[in-house]
């Protein structure tokens, strides 16, 4: 009862995009998203239904390089790697510090995280803030997506099957940003979020410049909204009660979570609106 | 046909592309000093060394590893960085039960390699993939500071 | 190595193979001709059924069933209610209906897939709210009441100045042994031989003899290295071994049955999740005039160990005080759900985890600092026991209290913490205690009644001694304390003290390694076995002694009236934990935990140490990380991560002491250890996080939801 299972690993990414051309493809990088989600019972290899493509071994999937004011983050690049990199924002380390266990960041990537796209990816909402790009390939040519349009539900991510993700993509990463991240998870390690928060900030002659909030793991995909940021713009710090406050109501309205074997609705948002009216009830917000 | 390096040696297997390297490790290669106490990649007890890098075999697909240099526990016992963790687990008294030792000597090597003399906090960090239900943990962080000082950088 | 003082710790006896991973567990062994089996599990929660239809088996693959057990179609534990195939009703999701066996795992999880059974589903019952509130006798497994009379408990209440009444829960705990649960059944044409991972070799051989209705000497069962029980290997294994040898004759193969983690954490036994109500009668200074406790245990399908369950939660529901007028009474009532079992501590935990909520809320009624409060109700030595028993021996809490007092400094941590308080908006901190103990020992008369242990010495001709009882390493280090033991008595290196895994055809009963006798009974007839081996030591000669229990009858227990001394000895401790708690999010950090305990004499201080860290570490986790549920009678995490169990990064340095107080009747004055230390966890971190965020708790674990709810609560009534 063993079926044939077709399997690829090339040289070069572009061998890779011609054979995903030809035929719809499980992409593994890492492999620690893809083989649980498909695992067996104990003994026995994983039921992955389509012919198999490894990636992660190919080195133009692994390149961190400034362009301009961007930052481009190889789709195969694992955490500890990312950890290791002096490019990689501070606050985009403290995030993938959260992220299992060091067994798990040798293996783990960037682009393995975003195209699972689980409601609970530990490195999305910081993705979200930072407006991050998801740069598509394909023997076609390349196609740059929106992360929050690339990412359109639990599992779900609008990847035609000929294309791969082959960049990420932080624009303007590297100017004077407050940014945070929260995790909320049922240990300090191994936890699997309940609740996360990402708060950027950019302050413009003591007032709000941009500002950008994202939610994890209390909708389908991260809860954000540029509606409700605009309404802080041009605001001086520290933020009135009155504005807090609003804001706070505004996501009260948005966040929407659910029971699970994890934790409760009712818990999800409250924390998650706590996490929110700390941030903004920031005294000052430094650039880090 | 997959070729990759196990233990120094240079080996081949004809299993399944999506076979778990757990299972490749146990059954065809009868090393069963790797082990399986989760199957999810979250107790630690299957780690061991791809590429000289800390990993849990039961979420890798051995397709993956073609080429790649893999050591287990079993490759790493005659080294001195394993006897100083041999004694310094016995004399601290790290080993109870013992089913996560083996994982757990895997990611002490992987974090006193990397790190020769970590703090409390950073040993903590280094064995958080590794499961415990016996000690507690705190005997092992002894063992493992222990092995530190002894080893002084091995 | 001639040890001066056995406290002094030496190597352990299987160091060597447990860190090269060579030493073989029950899954790293293959047979010849073994085959794999895989379990067909109920589906649904309660129901009976209609029919079964397996798919065409290929080759070499089978199914067995209940009609393939030659003797009655029960596993023999304490009562006849749990089937080995269930083969009319069903009583709980993941029960047991039939086996496949066959060589390819792949082929026999695809064969699992297509056996089609058709159930009349009934009405089942889901959770120990929903049967007390049946109240009915149908319901009840095991049930014991006792104490002080009704009628004087109400004249006592007319009298008082306040009824104080509570209600307190506690959750599930599951035991994630790092070894998940697996059997071997070897066929030979005159024997079964059944190996695995396991704490009661006996408790599996009575089991099998029963099922297999064969001859003394036609099955043997033999301890693989066991990676972790804590309870769990207790009475589970029995079934599994029912499994793999009722195959394992039924095929004439050699039959292995080892579970993924997820179907462990589904299907096999956990801690007894528990209802306890307090209806205690205060005077004027918030004094205790009376106390009445009723206990609920959630026992799921099948009574299993629950009754003992029920008695030892019962025995402490007084805690460590001496309360007057005190009554209680316990139940056992079935739900359709996984049925529960012996997990370290076996209803101490949830008892203490109550008792000491009770009396700290008590405390503040009464405004006294709450470990203030409970010294004054401390019982001391000669107090009789709750059950009209006494407590013969030195109490050295109070030592243990004001010794801990001190390296804790309590009284200041308390009062920095409560000016901190004010300050800090996000961040709160706390500190609390719990005072505990453990009767040691099997419950009542069941070393004199059902165990009745024998030990046996065997010398060879070159002077090697070897331990012949029936006890299992788990972890726990009796390879190496038992074997000190008698390499003290015997004046030998302990080299030459050989302890091989337990072998039914080897070894005589020598109880089950359950409820901390191992040291204190278990050692004790080895320390007695030793002393008469060396008096009649002749070297080059094949010798061989034998020791039996001896009971030391103090008041006799007597299980219907619930009364006497349940307990020969026990040993007894001290936490204090300190926490920070945030608000914003509900975590908890645990900052300092420190005990002090006293176990009689300590036979190895690295292993007692091992004890206190792994005990307190799972104590402290009941208390506020681990959490499982069940819903419509199907458990909600299958995963570790679900569950949650503490990392290395949950967990601090735990200071801890250890107090000599020698018991007669124990080895070198060694009492039971094992358990105790789990026991103080919970109450004390509750005690903390209600001192850091002043209010009460009624549960157990206090989650970070449970945290914010009630921080919620709390702002909701302010503004």
């Amino acid at each position: 009862m063993i079926e044939k299972i077709t399997a690829y690993r090339f040289e070069r990414l572009d061998e890779t995009l011609s054979q995903l051309n030809r035929e719809d493809c499980a992409i593994i990088a890492g492999g620690t998203d893809v083989m649980v989600l498909h695992k067996s019972r104990r003994g026995v290899p994983p039921k992955i239904p389509k012919p198999i493509v490894f990636i992660n071994h190919l080195s133009e999937l692994k390149q961190v390089y400034q362009h301009h004011k961007d930052l481009h983050i190889g789709a195969c690049c694992t955490y500890s790697e990312l950890l290791e990199n002096p490019l990689i924002p501070f606050a985009l380390k403290n995030a993938i510090k959260t992220i299992a266990a060091p067994a798990i960041r040798n293996r783990g990537t960037l682009g393995g995280n975003i195209c699972n796209a689980s409601p609970a990816g530990d490195m999305l909402p910081l993705l979200y803030v930072y407006n991050a790009k998801v740069l598509l390939r394909s023997v076609k040519g390349d196609r740059m997506v929106e992360i929050s349009d690339f990412i359109q539900g639990p599992r779900q991510v609008q990847r035609f099957h000929n294309e791969m993700v082959t960049e990420i993509i932080l624009p303007f990463v590297l100017g004077d940003s407050h940014v945070v991240f929260e995790k909320v998870g049922n240990r300090n390690a191994d936890a699997i979020a309940k609740v996360s928060f990402a708060g950027f900030v950019r302050m413009s002659k003591g007032r709000i410049d941009d500002i950008r909030f994202a939610f994890g793991a209390v909708g389908p995909t991260m809860v954000r909204s540029i509606d409700i940021e605009r309404r802080l713009v041009g605001k001086t710090i520290p933020l009135a009660d009155a504005d807090i406050a609003e804001i706070v109501a505004a996501f009260d309205k948005i966040i929407r979570p659910i029971d699970d074997q994890r934790s409760t609705a009712a818990y999800r948002k409250t924390v998650a609106l706590h996490l929110l009216r700390y941030f903004l009830s920031m005294k000052q917000y430094q650039p880090n | 046909m997959i070729t990759f390096t196990l233990n120094g040696r240079t080996v081949e297997t004809d299993a399944p592309v999506t076979a778990r390297l757990l299972d490749l490790l146990r059954e065809e290669f009868e090393l069963i000093g790797t082990k399986e106490g989760c199957g999810e990649g979250e107790c630690g007890a299957c780690s061991v060394f791809v590429n000289n890098l800390l990993q849990n075999s039961c979420l890798i697909p051995i397709g993956s590893i073609a080429g790649a240099d893999i050591q287990t526990i079993e490759g790493i016992i005659e080294t001195k960085q394993f006897k100083i963790l041999d004694e310094s687990y016995s004399i601290a008294g790290g080993v109870q039960c013992g089913y996560c030792i083996p994982g757990m000597i895997m990611a002490s090597a992987a974090l006193l390699s990397e790190n020769p003399h970590p703090s409390e906090a950073e040993i903590r960090e280094g064995i958080s993939g590794n499961l415990c239900r016996c000690t507690g943990y705190n005997m092992i962080v002894d063992a493992i500071n222990l092995a530190a000082k002894k080893g002084d950088g091995l | 190595m001639n040890l001066k003082d056995i406290s002094t710790s030496v190597p352990k006896k299987d160091h060597k193979g447990k860190v090269s991973g060579q030493l073989p567990y029950i899954s790293d062994v293959k047979m010849e001709n073994m085959v794999y089996g895989v379990l067909y599990r109920s589906p649904i929660a309660y129901g009976k059924i209609i029919s079964i239809q397996l798919p065409n088996l290929p080759e070499g693959y089978e199914a067995v069933g209940a009609e393939h057990i030659p003797g009655p179609n029960y596993v023999k534990i304490i009562k006849e209610d749990q089937p080995i195939f269930a083969n009319e009703w069903v009583n709980y999701i993941g029960e047991p209906i039939l086996m496949l066996t066959g060589k390819d795992l792949d082929i026999l999880y695809s064969l699992l897939n297509e056996v089609k059974v058709e159930f009349e589903e009934h009405q089942a019952i889901y959770t120990l709210d929903e049967a007390i509130k049946q109240k009915s006798v149908s319901l009840v497994l095991a049930s014991y009441e006792f104490g002080e009379s009704l009628e004087n408990i109400s004249a006592i209440e007319q009298g008082a100045h306040q009824i104080i009444e509570e209600e307190y829960d506690t959750g599930y705990q599951e035991h994630v042994y790092l070894e998940p649960q697996g059997m071997l059944a070897v066929y030979k044409d005159d024997e079964i031989v059944v190996q695995g991972s396991m704490q009661c070799l006996y408790y599996i051989k009575n089991a099998l003899l029963s099922a297999l209705a064969c001859g003394d000497d036609e099955v043997r069962v033999v301890q693989s290295p066991t990676g972790g029980g804590f309870g769990g290997k207790e009475d589970y294994p029995s079934m599994m071994a029912c499994h793999v040898a009722v195959a394992a004759r039924a095929v004439k193969k050699s039959v292995m049955l080892v579970f993924d983690r997820s179907e462990d954490m589904l299907v096999t036994t956990k801690r007894h999740p528990a209802k306890l109500k307090y209806r205690t009668a205060l005077d004027k200074e918030g004094n205790i005039l009376s106390m009445c406790v009723d206990l609920f245990l959630d026992g799921g399908a099948n009574v299993g160990l629950s009754s003992v369950v029920l008695q030892r939660a019962l025995l402490n529901s007084a805690g460590v005080y001496k309360i007057p007028h005190f009554h209680a009474k316990g139940y056992v009532l079935k739900t359709n759900t996984v049925p529960n079992g012996a997990f370290r501590g076996f209803g101490a935990p949830q008892s203490f985890a109550g008792i000491e909520s009770h009396i700290g809320h008590l405390s503040k009624l009464a405004k006294i600092d709450p470990l203030e409060y409970k010294r004054k109700y401390l019982v001391k030595q000669g107090d009789p026991t709750i059950t009209k028993g006494k407590f013969r021996d030195p109490i050295l809490v109070e030592d243990m209290i004001e010794d801990v007092l001190n390296v804790s400094e309590y009284n200041k941590k308390k009062e920095d913490f409560q000016r901190l308080n004010q300050q800090n908006q996000r961040y709160k901190k706390g500190i609390g205690t719990s005072l505990f103990l453990h009767g040691c020992g099997f419950t009542g008369s069941g070393e004199r009644d059902h165990i009745k242990a024998e030990v046996k010495l065997v010398k060879s001709k070159d002077d090697q001694v070897s331990l012949k009882i029936s006890n299992s390493d788990m972890g726990q280090g009796i390879l190496t304390t038992l074997c000190k033991i008698v390499a003290k008595e015997l004046n030998l290196p302990f080299e030459d003290i050989l302890y091989p895994y337990p072998d039914t055809k080897e070894v005589p009963d020598s109880g089950p390694t359950v409820a901390s006798r191992t040291t204190m009974i278990v050692g004790k007839l080895l320390e007695r076995a030793a002393k008469k081996l060396k008096n009649q030591w002749q070297t080059g000669v094949e010798q061989e002694v034998v020791e039996h229990y001896v009971h030391r009858e103090m008041i006799p227990w007597d299980e219907k009236t619930f009364t006497g001394d349940a307990y020969p000895a026990y040993s007894w401790g001290v936490n204090i934990v300190e926490v920070e708690v945030d608000t914003l999010t509900g975590n908890l950090k645990l900052e300092k935990v420190y005990g002090n305990y006293e176990v009689g004499k300590v036979i190895d201080e690295r292993i007692m140490k091992g004890q206190i860290d792994g005990g307190l570490a799972q104590g402290l986790a009941y208390g506020y990380l681990e959490k499982m549920t069940s819903k419509q009678g199907r458990i909600q995490q299958k995963s570790i991560s679900d569950y949650g169990p503490p990392t290395s990064l949950d967990i601090v340095s735990i200071e801890s002491k250890v107090f000599d107080n020698p018991y007669a009747d124990g080895p070198y004055g060694a009492k039971g250890a094992g358990e105790l230390t789990l026991i103080g966890g919970a109450p004390a971190v509750q005690a903390a996080i209600e001192d850091a965020l002043r209010t009460s708790f009624q549960q157990i674990p206090i989650t970070p939801e449970v945290i914010i709810e009630s921080l919620w609560m709390r702002e909701g009534e302010e503004g």
